[in-house]
């Protein structure tokens, strides 16, 4: 597969003055004098600012639709804008192998972690819905510690993110949706910075069982880029035990610069999706079966490893 | 059906009412008794009250004169009356439970017990699952007094499964309910003035409709299954989207302050808050329905924010569209 990148326009917040400039481009490139090509073209401006308002009204009167995960799919269209930008622009993100995420139907996409802001799962999100030619939204699972932290918990869960518990997972999956799961965990999230891209023990293969359990295949993808977003030196255990926290990580801007701190540094991504392993032929008893798990598991870590390896080469220097 | 005599405690309550009501125009109830401190309001012909404190140990002479088949335990507190101390609550749950279990081992006619117990049980916790399983229970420790009560029961009811098989105990656990003709938790939060939240926080909330959940005690007790059950409409809603729709001025909290302000603001008429429903308003707490509908096999006819936006347009004196109105008559099979 070819590497994708885009140049489509953007939607950025500037959409309403883009729109106005296009057709005021449009109208002039038909003939129009200038005054009559400008007013047609202002028409169109507070008309969709207008039902920007209206939408806005509606939503303040409680109009809107989330689903039972609190998912609010109108909300994530709002905050895409800003997500497309990180990708284009910030971590100029290419993207390899997307035609192995299946279109439709439940499916468990595996990844690499470092963080605790889970940057990598909203951009495999931005991928997928840029890329796929059947784009679908990524649900993903969050470490749990974020839940108890205020507005944050609030943002992920509008934009897919729900509390990582296999309970969650294995619903979401029987209700058919592309789950991305980060079996690293923890120790990926607390990684340093001469540990990035070896990847940690992948829990016990929880996530195999699941993965068994409904039938879901598995499509293990390797983030190249993720890892030196926030170059973690060291930790503080006082501050963590004191925020509750995990751990407090220290890089070379965080706690130093405070909220500043929490700016990824603009490393180049690449993202692969590798081959699906199907699992449906297993048949769901076999999730008892610790050898199988063991032995999936162990095939996904390499598989991820050996493409981390693979994408590092390809990408060459880390920020240009 | 299980049984033809049936007994209701708590069949004061509104519940306790409507289900004592529903129960007499069912041709397969031959009797039925009612049991509580005051006797209802409601027109109820057929059914024979007994006035007993269930904390006394008079229930234990009184039931086994009954002759009853299916035992409807219905008078578990959300929340102490208005003056009624949380002693006295604790004893009411606890002890009367305790109270109406022994008088059932006596009562030889017994073939089930349902209870309206409360989804309390799971708590409210940050990161726990979005949908409990009946199976979690104790996936965390109790953290409230209601929640400890709770677990007390339960544990009452499963020793009474054991040393007693062949009497079927249902353990329905019930999400908070809402309803115009209900006064909960839920009614009185949006019955508030201004509403009071968790600054930073939207959790996930999940109700039942007061027709769900009349409906499915019905469906328990024509069907009662082992074990426990969650009972609930379906969906969640989040708080803010169900402030936004209540048209209420919203007063955000910081979690430091919430308590304290809440506590002044009873002063202004604002209703004073549980514990249990202060902890669901920051973090929330959904449950999973799969057994209520395959084993029970009652399917909740509302969705939470159906219930919530019948709730609002009704307490706001606008016309609820006949649609979204369930049928009074039930088809529960």
């Amino acid at each position: 597969m070819s590497e994708t990148r885009t140049d489509r326009p953007q939607d950025l917040p500037l959409a309403a003055a883009i729109g106005f400039l296009r057709s005021l481009r449009k109208a002039l490139e038909s003939g129009a004098e200038l005054p009559v090509a400008l007013s047609h073209a202002a028409g169109g401006l507070p008309r969709q600012a207008r039902t920007r308002v209206e939408r806005m009204s509606d939503r303040l009167g409680g109009d809107y639709a989330e689903d039972e995960w609190g998912f609010d799919e109108e909300f994530a269209e709002t905050a895409f804008p800003f997500f497309e930008f990180m990708y284009d622009r910030w971590w100029r993100v290419q993207v390899e192998g997307i035609q192995h995420v299946p279109g439709h139907g439940r499916a468990l996409l595996v990844a690499n972690h470092a963080g605790v802001v889970p940057w990598d799962a909203t951009m495999i999100g931005v991928a997928i819905l840029r890329h796929h030619p059947l784009p679908r939204y990524a649900r993903f699972l969050v470490l749990n510690w974020a839940f108890d932290l205020p507005w944050a918990s609030v943002f992920l869960r509008k934009v897919g993110g729900v509390p990582a518990s296999h309970h969650n997972a294995q619903r979401l999956l029987e209700q058919e949706n592309l789950v991305a799961v980060f079996p690293e965990g923890v120790k990926g999230a607390g990684k340093d910075w001469n540990q990035r891209y070896r990847l940690q023990r992948f829990g016990r293969g929880g996530y195999i069982e699941l993965a068994l359990r409904t039938g879901s295949p598995i499509v293990p993808v390797a983030v190249v880029g993720s890892e030196e977003i926030y170059p973690k030196l060291g930790e503080n255990r006082l501050l963590a035990r004191i925020t509750g926290a995990p751990y407090f990580p220290v890089t070379p801007t965080f706690p130093w610069l405070g909220p500043l701190g929490g700016v990824p540094l603009p490393s180049k991504w690449r993202i692969e999706f590798c081959e699906p392993i199907p699992t449906e032929h297993y048949g769901p008893e076999r999730a008892q079966d610790q050898r199988l798990v063991l032995e999936l598991s162990e095939r996904v870590q390499e598989t991820i490893q050996q493409k981390l390896y693979e994408n590092l080469v390809k990408r060459g220097s880390t920020f240009v | 059906m299980a049984g033809r005599r049936v007994l209701i405690t708590g069949v004061s309550t509104k519940l306790g009412a409507q289900l004592a009501l529903r129960l007499e125009a069912d041709p397969d109830v031959d009797k039925l008794f009612g049991m509580d401190l005051v006797p209802p309001t409601a027109p109820l012909t057929r059914m024979e009250f007994i006035q007993a404190d269930i904390r006394e140990p008079d229930v234990m002479s009184i039931l086994p004169e009954t002759g009853a088949e299916v035992v409807v335990h219905n008078n578990i507190l959300r929340r102490p009356r208005v003056g009624m101390s949380p002693q006295a609550a604790h004893d009411i749950n606890v002890i009367g439970t305790l109270q109406l279990l022994t008088a059932c081992e006596h009562t030889g006619s017994i073939e089930a017990i349902v209870v309206r117990g409360s989804a309390g049980i799971y708590g409210s916790e940050p990161a726990a699952p979005q949908f409990f399983r009946e199976d979690m229970a104790m996936l965390y420790a109790s953290r409230t007094r209601f929640q400890r009560d709770v677990s007390e029961i339960e544990t009452y009811f499963e020793n009474f499964a054991r040393r007693r098989p062949h009497v079927t105990c249902t353990m329905l656990r019930y999400q908070p309910a809402i309803g115009t003709s209900l006064n909960t938790q839920v009614t009185r939060y949006l019955a508030m003035p201004v509403l009071p939240t968790f600054l930073g926080y939207d959790p996930r909330l999940q109700f039942v409709h007061e027709i769900d959940g009349l409906e499915a005690l019905v469906a328990a007790i024509k069907n009662p299954v082992r074990g426990a059950v969650n009972v609930a409409s379906r969906g969640t809603i989040g708080l803010t989207r169900m402030v936004r729709m209540a048209h209420k001025p919203n007063v955000p909290l910081p979690p430091q302050l919430f308590g304290g302000a809440v506590q002044a603001g009873t002063r202004f008429g604002l209703d004073r808050l549980s514990d249990d429903f202060k902890r669901l308003l920051r973090y929330g707490r959904g449950v999973d329905l799969a057994r209520l509908e395959n084993e029970v096999g009652f399917v909740p006819r509302y969705t939470t924010v159906e219930a919530v936006a019948e709730y609002i347009r009704a307490s706001r004196g606008e016309p609820v569209p006949a649609e979204a109105r369930g049928p009074s008559e039930s088809a529960v099979v």
